[in-house]
């Protein structure tokens, strides 16, 4: 049995629906990321999965408790993190978490060793007796997850974790979301930044305007994204500027828009894209292969390539295509 | 960073140390255990902030530099009664604090909560709306202690001025600690108030001018209370009895405002309006044996469930059109558990059958306190005007959710829509008939054209006289006109309601 089911979830603000009919599984131990634009619906149904708000209709269980019947029973079992860290002034790291303890029903040592437990953790241990005004808004970060973590909870709601978080701090929370679900936590996590998303989750769900559009392991969704031709870009780099330069991208555009295989080329930043439309059998041996004709080809043109390599999909690919380039 | 350590082992063994010290220090663990953990973090936040300390170095400065003065006084003569003006002007210190910085902060720290988005993750602790608030209140009367704790030397030392007595300090000081906890309790509430930022800064600025207002009040009626004892004013049966009013008003009224907070800050999925519904219907209660016990203990003075009747009667009113504007049906978990008559329960047919039920029955339970009055010359008209009101009531709030929840559309059926409804048929019902009244050449008061007016027809029936055969003719048989006209549109209203709780329900 799943840890979560979400069951027809529906929530309607009057005449506006925000969700609508979203079902999903998680087991237990699974990272699930929940992509889709601002105001697709992703913090709508967070809030009702942390029971802060209540679906108009459908049905959630966490561990077979009805978040909707009983709240008070499924709130220890989760841990929800909004999009604001929510921490409070005048307040040092030691003395939040410990309230948080206190308010979560920890009592005398337990509660001592479960704030120690927790900041040696999310290495919070060094910044104990910091405001927490005084942090950085990756060790604020850090804060959050440290409450949402203090009475252990079996889910974790994370509403987009990654915002504003510097690259260091976004590899430490990475790290720190691997080993949480290692301990056999499930973990979901709304964000926008797809990147992030894709080195961190095992499966997606991808929403907008409130509708589930995709969902399942992100390897799948990568390869339904891609349709049934097979379709591999490239990127091509060369060595040329000014004006000079420019004669030389336009000559390199129209050779590869020569080759047979090539479908469409794009300039993106310093570089070409290039899409390569394969067989729908073809596997990876065929795709390099069409890659070194091509590759002959600009050589063979006296271009100077100074870059050529295979670009894989990634979740953005996967979102643009499910949602057909609609981004609010 | 270590990720070896893993908050999910919980591990609870402590490390107990035997000794004097250690065992302190458990109790004191122990104890701390048990307060609510918001007065922990409020109160040792509190300590942290400046303004703490600049009104505490400030009051206490001020408190200083007033004694100095009176020390100098006592010693330019030798017996001055000017105590009570000291104990006044100590006591103002301390009221700037108290009635304004307490109560402001309070708001403002529930109200951050709530910005911050900190509140719902108060919620999920399990700590709930009821502790939370009552976190927020008791965390800010420590403050409050804290401060009074510097001035109290003070307050105690204008004894030793002479002029004023240790019951008419201790009187001043009940009453503003009293009064202190009412404002703080209601600011916090206040703060539950709006979701929007726009309603935020409504209920902010309102807040500011209620704690002026009230603040030069208190200081009026400490003045009076300090300097004019012994000039025309003593503390007679009569202020006794207002203050016993005063002080179960702020009593009574403050739990159900606690209530109605808690209320607001709830899911739909809990059973949100038991506990303000019981407070209400608890209060009622009391006030009429109370007002009874008064009244017989008066000499059965008919001005005592004269006066209550009306103002209860208003005060009823006013908080029907919260019960009977609540939304529509219950959430799925509750629906097992009601009946139709389960009064308690979330729904506005359930908040429109308990408002009929209140009003009808205070104003019936008064009006048989006023027929048993020796004095009862004027009873009958006294009676009938506050049946009039609420009768009135029940009318005017069965109009106002007849016009928002009977159409279809559902445009005006929202809370806020129905109350702004009630107000709008009110004013059109007290302010056309004798604006119709000046266009047909008729008296503005005039009885039958105003048979449906909220305002002037509660004045008719109030002024109905026998004994003048020129006077206004509002016998009883027009008051059972009123009756069947407000008794028909609550069942309307009745029966609409009903539909909709049903049509909730369905979806």
């Amino acid at each position: 049995m799943s840890l979560l089911e979400v069951k027809g979830l529906r929530r309607d603000y009057g005449a506006l629906r925000a969700v609508d009919d979203v079902s999903f599984n998680l087991e237990a131990g699974g990272i699930l990321g929940f992509i889709g634009p601002n105001g697709a619906g992703k913090s709508t149904t967070l809030r009702i999965l942390a029971t802060l708000d209540v679906p108009t209709a459908g049905t959630v269980l966490l561990d077979g408790t009805s978040l909707v019947d009983a709240p008070d029973r499924a709130r220890p079992l989760l841990g929800y993190m909004p999009d604001r860290y929510g921490t409070y002034d005048d307040v040092t790291v030691r003395e939040f978490l410990d309230f948080f303890a206190r308010a979560y029903g920890l009592k005398g040592a337990q509660r001592k060793q479960r704030v120690d437990s927790v900041m040696e953790f999310t290495g919070l241990g060094p910044l104990a007796e910091k405001l927490t005004t005084e942090l950085s808004k990756g060790m604020r970060q850090r804060v959050a997850l440290g409450r949402t973590l203090l009475h252990d909870p079996r889910l974790l709601l994370l509403d987009e974790p990654a915002d504003g978080l510097d690259p260091r701090a976004r590899i430490e929370l990475r790290e720190l979301l691997r080993a949480l679900a290692d301990q056999g936590k499930a973990v979901i996590i709304s964000s926008h930044i797809l990147t992030e998303l894709a080195e961190i989750c095992d499966s997606c769900v991808i929403i907008e305007q409130g509708r589930l559009l995709a969902q399942g392991k992100v390897e799948d969704l990568l390869r339904q994204s891609a349709g049934p031709s097979r379709v591999t870009e490239l990127t091509v780099r060369l060595a040329a500027a000014g004006d000079e330069g420019e004669a030389l991208w336009a000559r390199t555009e129209r050779t590869l828009l020569e080759q047979p295989r090539v479908k469409d080329v794009a300039r993106e930043g310093g570089a070409l894209r290039v899409r390569l439309e394969l067989e729908a059998d073809a596997g990876p041996a065929q795709a390099e292969a069409a890659a070194a004709v091509l590759l002959a080809a600009l050589v063979a043109q006296g271009l100077p390539v100074c870059a050529f390599s295979p670009r894989e999909r990634n979740l953005e690919d996967a979102f643009m295509t499910v949602t057909q380039g609609r981004v609010a | 960073m270590s990720t070896q350590a893993s908050p999910a082992s919980g591990a609870t063994e402590s490390a107990p140390s035997p000794g004097v010290p250690a065992m302190t220090s458990d109790r004191w663990e122990k104890w701390g255990d048990r307060l609510n953990p918001l007065v922990v973090k409020e109160v040792r936040q509190g300590l942290r902030t400046r303004v703490f300390w600049v009104c505490f170095g400030l009051l206490l400065a001020a408190c200083l530099v007033l004694s100095l003065i009176a020390f100098g006084n006592t010693h330019a003569s030798t017996y001055t009664r000017e105590g009570r003006t000291y104990f006044f002007s100590f006591f103002v210190c301390l009221a700037l604090v108290h009635f304004g910085v307490i109560p402001f902060n309070a708001y403002r720290s529930l109200a951050r909560e709530r910005e911050d988005e900190t509140w719902s993750l108060l919620l999920l602790t399990g700590l709930g709306p009821r502790r939370i608030l009552a976190g927020k209140v008791a965390s800010f009367l420590v403050q409050a202690a804290l401060y009074a704790s510097a001035v109290g030397p003070f307050l105690l030392f204008s004894y030793f001025l002479n002029g004023i007595d240790l019951p008419t300090i201790l009187m001043v000081l009940v009453m503003g600690g009293a009064w202190l906890v009412f404002l703080t309790l209601v600011s916090v509430c206040a703060a539950t108030l709006a979701d929007s930022r726009m309603g935020r800064a409504a209920v902010r600025l309102g807040l500011v001018g209620v704690l002026v207002v009230t603040f030069f009040q208190t200081l009026t009626f400490t003045f009076v209370v300090t300097q004019e004892r012994g000039s025309g004013f003593s503390f007679d049966r009569d202020f006794f009895l207002g203050l016993g009013a005063a002080f179960w008003l702020l009593v009574s009224d403050g739990w159900l405002v606690f209530e109605t907070a808690v209320s607001r800050l709830s899911l739909v999925t809990e059973d949100y309006t038991r506990h303000p519904r019981r407070a209400l219907v608890v209060q009622v209660l009391l006030t009429f044996v109370g007002m009874t016990a008064v009244w017989w203990f008066m000499d059965k003075d008919d001005d005592i469930p004269g006066v209550m009747g009306i103002l209860g009667g208003l005060h009823l009113i006013f908080a029907s059109l919260f019960m009977a504007t609540d939304v529509d049906g219950q959430s799925r978990p509750l629906r097992a558990g009601t009946r139709a008559w389960s009064l308690f329960k979330p729904g506005a047919l359930r908040g429109f059958r308990l408002s009929v039920l209140l009003l009808l029955g205070w104003a019936a339970g008064c009006a048989v306190l006023l027929r048993l009055s020796d004095d009862s010359t004027g009873s009958l008209r006294m009676a009938m005007s506050m049946v009039a009101l609420a009768l009135y009531g029940v009318l005017y709030l069965a109009v106002a959710l007849l016009l928002g929840r009977m159409p279809r559309s559902g445009r005006f059926a929202s809370p806020v829509s129905v109350r702004l409804l009630f107000i709008l048929v009110g004013v059109m019902g007290a302010g056309v008939p004798p604006l119709l009244a000046v266009f047909l050449d008729l008296e503005g008061r005039d009885e039958l054209l105003n048979l449906l007016n909220p305002v002037l027809g509660t004045l008719n029936f109030g002024r109905y006289d026998y004994s003048d055969p020129s006077g206004l003719k509002m016998p009883p048989e027009l008051l059972v006109c009123v009756a069947l006209v407000a008794l028909l549109a609550a069942f309307a209203a009745d029966r609409v309601l009903a539909e909709r709780e049903r049509r909730a329900h369905q979806q």
